[in-house]
């Protein structure tokens, strides 16, 4: 009996100790110590003996690629803005200012003279010349293949006057050339390296002109990159290494910032808010993004909402400020403009503002001959924004209120873009838009009656006129005044119902000081040690 | 067995065509890529424009028929994600789904063979009750959850683990354990049972009362007995492992297959979808085979009839190995039993 107990803890001791023999040398117990082994670069810190210069910033999902113009996507730009420089650039506020350039004249409508800054050179020494320029320009502005083709075929040609000088010329008058010239996809890349390696090899080992250069990329695990020793505006110093993993799952990242693995991590949902500021050493820090959530209706003749009572009373029933402090735990600013602060032509009226008022919204139904309510369908994503689901079921819940049945639909976000595209919007669906450019004319030209016949079937013939005049508008002045004007028609005939604008919920380590900006990117330059 | 082997491996050709197939059926229907490449805000003009750069404009056959030009050169065409040729791509995540897969049966196979025996050998007791419960109560828990509270308690709380991400030993212990434990949980009630089985047996009585000691009973004459159900619950598992990286490595950060295929899968990156089933089809039509060539080994009485396919052969040895009958003790016979099924 004493032999088989023997035996039967023997193999139970056996493999427990197999089992621990897999964790390696982690597995000594000293939290204080282990706090840092969130990664290997955390073990490169305590080798430092606090003199970390390594930022650690953990994505939601990989880099997609080093082509600056074949990506659209917010976080692989993130990572490109260190890499690349633009011509020009945005401030926090949403100032255009030069980068590489160094001086720019406007000639005509159509035509932009630029000079960039001498002695800036790319990672592997090659000077910046108005050759990668016009390169660039016209590599982007001619493939109909790459996906940032839309937002730059605009430009007709780019002409080269000398090593540093030339002339961007548009095919129609473009006013918001700047801020085409100053968005993502806007890096300036290295015609001599690219023509002399080809494109799969400037792919596998890019080089710009911005502060960090590339060192390694494991796909879905980490970017590596580390200083430009000869950058023009000197070699920076904070960091001698920025790391950027990918981890996918919300509450991974978030332990991963709790546990010191990371000191930057994005995305961060509400539900863990409260986790992260509680923890020693870390907090949630908020800034606006460029993404204004709306319900988009139809205005097509025969559905309810067709009459412009109709759609005010709904804009009327909705609490918006409920939905912000209920819902999203106060992660958004409500909104009845969808052109949000720092973009061009934003009305401050119309903004940190909403419309509820239950009686006037049963008013409205009333005089629009709907007194005893309809019914009609909210087609909603689930997961694309935040809390989107949630919202949606508390609108349907709020709508209710004033005798208005709203059946929710729910849509995964391949069928809903696949629903908008052919066309098969219901009354309303629930949609958040960005605007990369930061120009509210892209945001405003939703309301075009030509572009979404069909779609939402709304005109407005003052409207139509304002966009027209502002799309050819070179002074700058007159074109806000524009925009301006446009989103106070729809404040009031509500096109749409602006809901919010959403903020970016980023976990910090609080050793690190760093203020997340409206576009989104990371620029570890702007990231300061405490 | 030389026969049976070519015979096995040609098999596996037109398996992979049709697995080709339904995955391209399947992700052709699914959506349009080009939807989901452009923002919120792009124009129907510019999606059309995309698609018709792309060739999604072109018909299914057109479009099916290019792919399978490709597939018979090994060219699964080029991932819209990160334009660059789909199997290269996949293949360099392989290396670290194969690592977690070994890594999580090992896992499994550590924890079910001891507990499956120790909890039949002591058959009613607390011990068995504990580790029969236990079984199903892991099997019942969700892979990302259990995932996640393995993080909390042992990287968050007690400071042991890594949270996530791929390098070192201690970055494997959390996702095998949270892959491994759940087919550990499995493999220990099949192995039970089956101990179960064995220990009722004749030779087992006659073991005992020469006055062999209970060890060598168990393991000797038992156990190895019992371990040909086990070979084969550990190949069908292949499927089971590969399907939980899906989830653990987006849970771990783990940079394998599974998150790849995932984000593949939300992307409509059709080349990448094509390329990972395949690989997996082939991985798991592989390990079939080799269990079937491990049963050989095992029982050299067990035949395979001409055109018998993995699922009946599997189903045959299973009918087979529950109506094994011994009758002496070194010598074991078997009785030929018809499988109603075949």
């Amino acid at each position: 009996m004493k032999r088989k107990a023997f035996w039967g803890i023997f193999l139970f001791v056996i493999s427990a100790l197999l089992l621990v023999g897999c964790s390696g040398e982690t597995t000594t117990s000293e939290p204080a110590a282990t706090q840092e082994q969130g990664s290997d670069n955390a073990t490169d810190k305590d080798a430092e003996n606090g003199a970390d210069k390594t930022l650690t910033v953990a994505i939601g999902s990989d880099m997609v690629s080093f082509d600056i113009h074949d990506h659209n996507n917010t976080s692989t730009e993130a990572i490109h803005v260190n890499m690349f420089n633009y011509l020009f650039k945005k401030d926090a506020k949403g100032e255009i200012y030069p980068e590489l350039v160094e001086d720019y004249q406007i000639i005509d409508d159509l035509t932009v003279e630029m000079k960039i800054k001498e002695g800036v050179t790319f990672h592997n020494g090659d000077p910046l010349t108005s050759e990668d320029v016009k390169f660039t320009l016209e590599r982007v502005a001619t493939d109909d293949k790459l996906k940032e083709y839309p937002n730059y075929k605009q430009i007709k040609e780019v002409q080269i006057i000398d090593d540093y000088t030339f002339k961007v010329i548009t095919h129609a008058p473009e006013p918001s050339l700047f801020h085409r010239l100053s968005r993502l996809g806007s890096g300036i890349l290295p015609k001599k390296y690219i023509e002399e390696n080809g494109w799969d090899h400037f792919l596998a080992n890019p080089v710009g002109t911005g502060p960090y250069q590339f060192k390694e990329w494991v796909r879905d695990d980490h970017i590596t990159l580390v200083p430009y020793d000869n950058y023009y505006d000197g070699k920076v110093e904070e960091w001698d290494e920025v790391v950027f993993r990918v981890i996918p799952e919300n509450s991974t990242r978030v332990s991963e910032l709790l546990t010191g693995g990371v000191d930057i991590a994005v995305n961060i949902p509400p539900a863990d808010w409260e986790r992260v500021n509680a923890n020693e050493g870390t907090s949630i820090v908020q800034e606006i993004s460029n993404r204004v959530i709306m319900l988009i209706l139809r205005s097509t003749e025969g559905l309810p909402t067709a009459d412009p009572r109709v759609r005010q009373a709904l804009d009327y029933a909705i609490d918006d400020g409920a939905l912000v402090n209920n819902v999203l735990l106060g992660g958004a600013v409500p909104t009845t403009t969808m052109v949000g602060p720092g973009n061009f032509g934003h009305n401050p009226e119309l903004y940190d503002t909403y419309n509820y008022d239950v009686e006037k919204a049963k008013a409205l139904l009333a005089e629009a001959g709907y007194e005893d309510g309809f019914e009609i369908t909210l087609q909603s994503p689930r997961g694309r924004y935040l809390q989107d689901a949630e919202v949606a079921e508390m609108i349907a819940g709020m709508l209710a209120a004033v005798n208005v049945k709203v059946n929710v639909e729910f849509l995964e976000w391949s069928n809903f873009v696949e629903m908008r595209n052919a066309n098969e919007n219901k009354e309303a669906y629930l949609l958040g838009l960005g605007n990369s450019m930061f120009d509210g004319a892209y945001s405003v030209d939703w309301y075009r009656a030509e572009r979404y016949e069909g779609h939402t079937d709304y005109k407005n013939d003052k409207i139509e006129e304002l966009l027209a005049a502002s799309a050819v508008n070179m002074n700058p002045e007159e074109r806000e005044k524009q925009i301006q004007e446009i989103s106070a028609i729809a404040a009031e005939d509500v096109p749409f119902v602006n809901l919010y604008q959403e903020k970016i919920n980023i976990g910090i380590s609080d050793s690190i000081d760093f203020i997340p900006t409206p576009d989104e990117m990371i620029y570890a330059p702007s990231i300061k040690r405490k | 067995m030389g026969k049976f082997l070519i015979r096995r491996l040609l098999q596996i050709i037109p398996v992979l065509f049709i697995i080709s197939f339904v995955v391209f059926c399947l992700v052709f229907v699914a959506g349009d890529p080009v939807a989901l490449m452009l923002p919120e805000d792009a124009s129907p003009e510019d999606i059309e424009q995309l698609r018709e750069s792309l060739g999604l404009n072109k018909p299914f056959h057109v479009q099916y028929f290019t792919y399978m030009l490709g597939l018979v050169q090994f060219d699964f065409g080029e991932s819209f994600r990160y334009k660059e040729s789909a199997l290269p791509i996949v293949l360099e995540r392989l290396p670290a789904t194969l690592e977690l897969a070994t890594a999580s049966m090992i896992v499994a196979i550590v924890i079910a063979i001891p507990l499956g025996i120790w909890s039949a050998t002591k058959k009613n007791s607390p011990l068995d009750f504990l580790a029969t419960g236990g079984a199903v109560l892991w099997k019942a828990m969700p892979n990302f959850w259990l995932g996640i509270m393995l993080i909390i308690l042992f990287s968050v709380t007690l400071g042991w683990f890594p949270v996530s991400g791929r390098g070192s030993l201690s970055h494997l212990v959390l996702p095998a354990l949270t892959l491994g434990t759940g087919i550990a949980a499995e493999m220990t009630r099949l192995i039970r049972s089956s101990m179960l089985e064995i220990l009722n047996q004749d030779y087992i009585r006659t073991a005992r009362s020469k006055g062999i000691r209970e060890f060598f009973v168990i393991n000797k004459h038992a156990f190895r007995n019992a371990l040909i159900p086990v070979v084969t619950i550990t190949a069908l598992q292949t499927s089971t492992v590969v399907g939980g990286t899906l989830i653990t490595e987006t849970v771990f950060s783990w940079p394998g297959l599974g998150q790849l295929l995932i984000q593949a899968v939300n992307t409509r990156d059709m080349a990448i979808v094509q390329a990972s089933v395949f690989i997996i089809a082939f991985m798991v039509i592989l390990m079939n085979l080799l269990a079937d060539i491990v049963y050989k080994i095992l029982d050299p009485r067990i035949k395979y009839l001409k055109g018998e396919d993995i699922c009946r052969s599997i189903h045959r040895l299973e009918i087979k190995i529950q109506q094994l009958q011994v009758q002496s003790r070194e010598r074991l016979i078997s009785l030929s039993v018809g499988c109603d099924f075949c």
